[in-house]
């Protein structure tokens, strides 16, 4: 431990100055880091001559909660909002569940079970992670409309419904999985869908929680998709309502903040309450790229 | 394999329930991955309109030729290469900074990380929108910069002026990215063996020294993997973009290579030109990626 090794050494004037500044650097570092952010929510309870007088003042004189009603029912009152932040949480859980129940059997049967070609199998799921989705998004696109899945739920779902970095994870994750235990379940008489769902899936706890929590951010932020495949406002999700709120020149400064700060509260809720989940996903999201 | 040998038809049955267990892989990633990327390669050659009804021509390489002779199109190139520069530097540089500063505190390392974590929590959408406000006018960013600067009253035109909206960009995705960046920092570190560290400390060696001759030397395979992540996240930069020309700042300085593909796709209806920027596009980040698999031996594959 490197804290350990501080502590043994001698406290010198240098060492205590070298904290300070690093101290220093770190608190202004996240402070700043943090401004817009609280300005959002700040402003989000402003009228709009509040949040452009010179100079700021970063806490409302009066709380205007009007911005809030007034970014739900959106410019011309219509509510579009609230249809829009249903759409987002449809899409964005339906494919965190989809996701990790097809990872793990893809990845179950590529760490657990031996065939011919199951190389082969592996090395092309994984070289899809090449694949940038800026490149195959007008494909997928033209798919979707021959298919006749614009504007509907599942258009906005299907190229989404797993991906490679969760069979990856999924793999890694089974391939730890002790194999007496199936083969246990397996002399008993129980079949493998069973062994699978009630064995495999149900032990596969953490990781299935990075890649659900994973799925479900991608989602969420998912402008691009949105973008071509819903037309309609009622199947338009978060991120393409605020483009559209946005470019809108009556659009109060202070009602935007408030459809960001609405926008923002279940990422930052799962923030709060699964942070390892975030913080150790990542690290684990870039391990799948070594 | 352990124990006995299973049966033949054993051995059949569960190669069998391999297959059906990947199935589903296989035929998502054909249908979603391996076509459309053919797909994207083949429309390329085309010349093919957005829902038009008159069957596309092949046209041979002339969309190439199109694109790599047009102003627009490495005006593009030029709009991503500043904006990737300008963001990389500042976010490889501050992530590092961040991290080495957080693993050598004590207390509140997890504070101080989910603090500078805290705006990747955010959607792109609504982190541009929020900087849309600082920038304007009348806003937080010219106040700031003028009590900086010292330069009470000017605008700096953060979304107006060209060079300008380069750096408002820049600076959206360097706040947004920089805890991202600096946690992966932090894991880097983390599996830095400490007995190395210590036994330079006995050796007398002092912190800077063991910065760069421990620290950083150990943590290549993180700082490539990291470089190379920052790269392609630049690369496919567009929110930010996207909704500040929707409010009107000029597209000519922003119009980054996702952009251009977007608007040529959708706005203009050229299906094979913005292939061929798509395929670019792909190609460019193949071999990004190559490099860093070819500079990073990293023989911890697993987790």
């Amino acid at each position: 431990m490197s804290a350990a090794t501080a502590k043994r050494a001698p406290v010198k004037a240098g060492a205590v100055a070298a904290s300070a500044l690093a101290w220093t650097l770190l608190a202004a570092g996240s402070l700043l880091v943090m401004v817009p952010l609280a300005f959002m929510l700040g402003a989000s309870l402003m009228p709009p001559a509040e949040i452009m007088k010179m100079p700021y003042d970063w806490i409302p004189k009066v709380p205007k909660w009007a911005n809030y009603l007034q970014a739900l029912a959106g410019n011309d009152g219509n509510w579009m909002y609230l249809r829009n932040i249903l759409n987002s949480l449809i899409v964005s859980v339906t494919i965190a569940t989809t996701t990790v129940i097809l990872s793990s059997l893809v990845g179950y049967g590529l760490a657990k079970f031996e065939f011919r070609g199951k190389n082969a199998v592996f090395m092309g799921i994984m070289a899809t992670m090449m694949i940038p989705f800026e490149t195959v998004m007008i494909p997928l696109y033209l798919i979707i409309v021959r298919l006749r899945m614009q504007d509907s739920y599942l258009g906005l779902i299907a190229p989404f419904l797993m991906n490679a970095f969760g069979v990856f994870l999924m793999r890694q994750y089974l391939l730890t999985f002790p194999n007496e235990i199936l083969d246990a379940a397996r002399i008993d008489g129980c079949s493998e869908p069973r062994i699978f769902r009630s064995i495999v899936f149900a032990n596969s706890g953490p990781a299935a929680a990075t890649l659900a929590i994973l799925a479900f951010r991608q989602q969420w932020d998912n402008l691009l998709w949105p973008l071509l495949v819903a037309q309609r406002e009622e199947m338009k999700t978060i991120p393409a309502y605020i483009v559209k709120f946005a470019a809108e020149k009556s659009a109060d400064e202070g009602a935007m903040m408030a459809v960001a700060a609405i926008a923002s509260i279940p990422v930052f809720a799962l923030f709060f309450t699964l942070s390892k989940y975030f913080l150790g996903g990542s690290a684990v999201y870039s391990a799948g790229k070594e | 394999m352990k124990g006995k040998r299973p049966a033949r038809s054993l051995e059949k049955d569960r190669s069998r329930w391999g297959w059906a267990f990947v199935a589903p892989g296989i035929l998502f990633f054909s249908l979603f991955s391996f076509y459309p990327i053919l797909n994207a390669f083949y429309t390329s050659f085309l010349n093919k309109k957005l829902l038009s009804l008159k069957a596309p021509k092949f046209v041979g390489i002339d969309n190439y030729l199109r694109v790599l002779g047009s102003q627009d199109f490495w005006n593009s190139v030029k709009a991503t290469a500043l904006f990737a520069a300008g963001a990389f530097v500042p976010l490889f540089a501050l992530s590092l900074l961040f991290a080495i500063l957080v693993v050598s505190r004590k207390r509140f390392k997890r504070s101080l990380q989910m603090a500078l974590y805290s705006p990747a929590v955010l959607s792109s959408a609504v982190a541009a929108l929020i900087w849309l406000l600082i920038f304007d006018p009348r806003g937080l960013a010219n106040q700031f910069a003028n009590f900086v600067m010292g330069t009470p009253g000017i605008d700096h035109k953060w979304l107006a002026d060209a060079t300008m909206a380069r750096v408002s960009t820049i600076l959206v995705y360097v706040w947004k990215y920089v805890g991202y960046f600096t946690i992966l920092f932090v894991t880097g570190i983390g599996k830095i063996p400490q007995s190395v560290n210590e036994a330079a400390v006995i050796d007398g060696a002092g912190p800077v020294q063991r910065f760069f001759r421990i620290t950083l030397p150990l943590l290549k395979p993180t700082t490539v993997l990291v470089s190379v992540m920052i790269l392609i996240q630049c690369l496919k930069t567009f929110s930010t973009q996207y909704l500040f020309t929707q409010r009107g700042a000029p597209l000519g300085p922003i119009n980054v290579v996702t952009l251009n593909i977007y608007n040529t796709a959708l706005r203009d209806q050229n299906l094979g030109r913005a292939s061929v920027m798509s395929v670019l596009l792909f190609l460019f980040m193949l071999l990004l990626s190559w490099a860093q698999l070819r500079y990073s031996r990293s023989d911890e594959a697993d987790l």
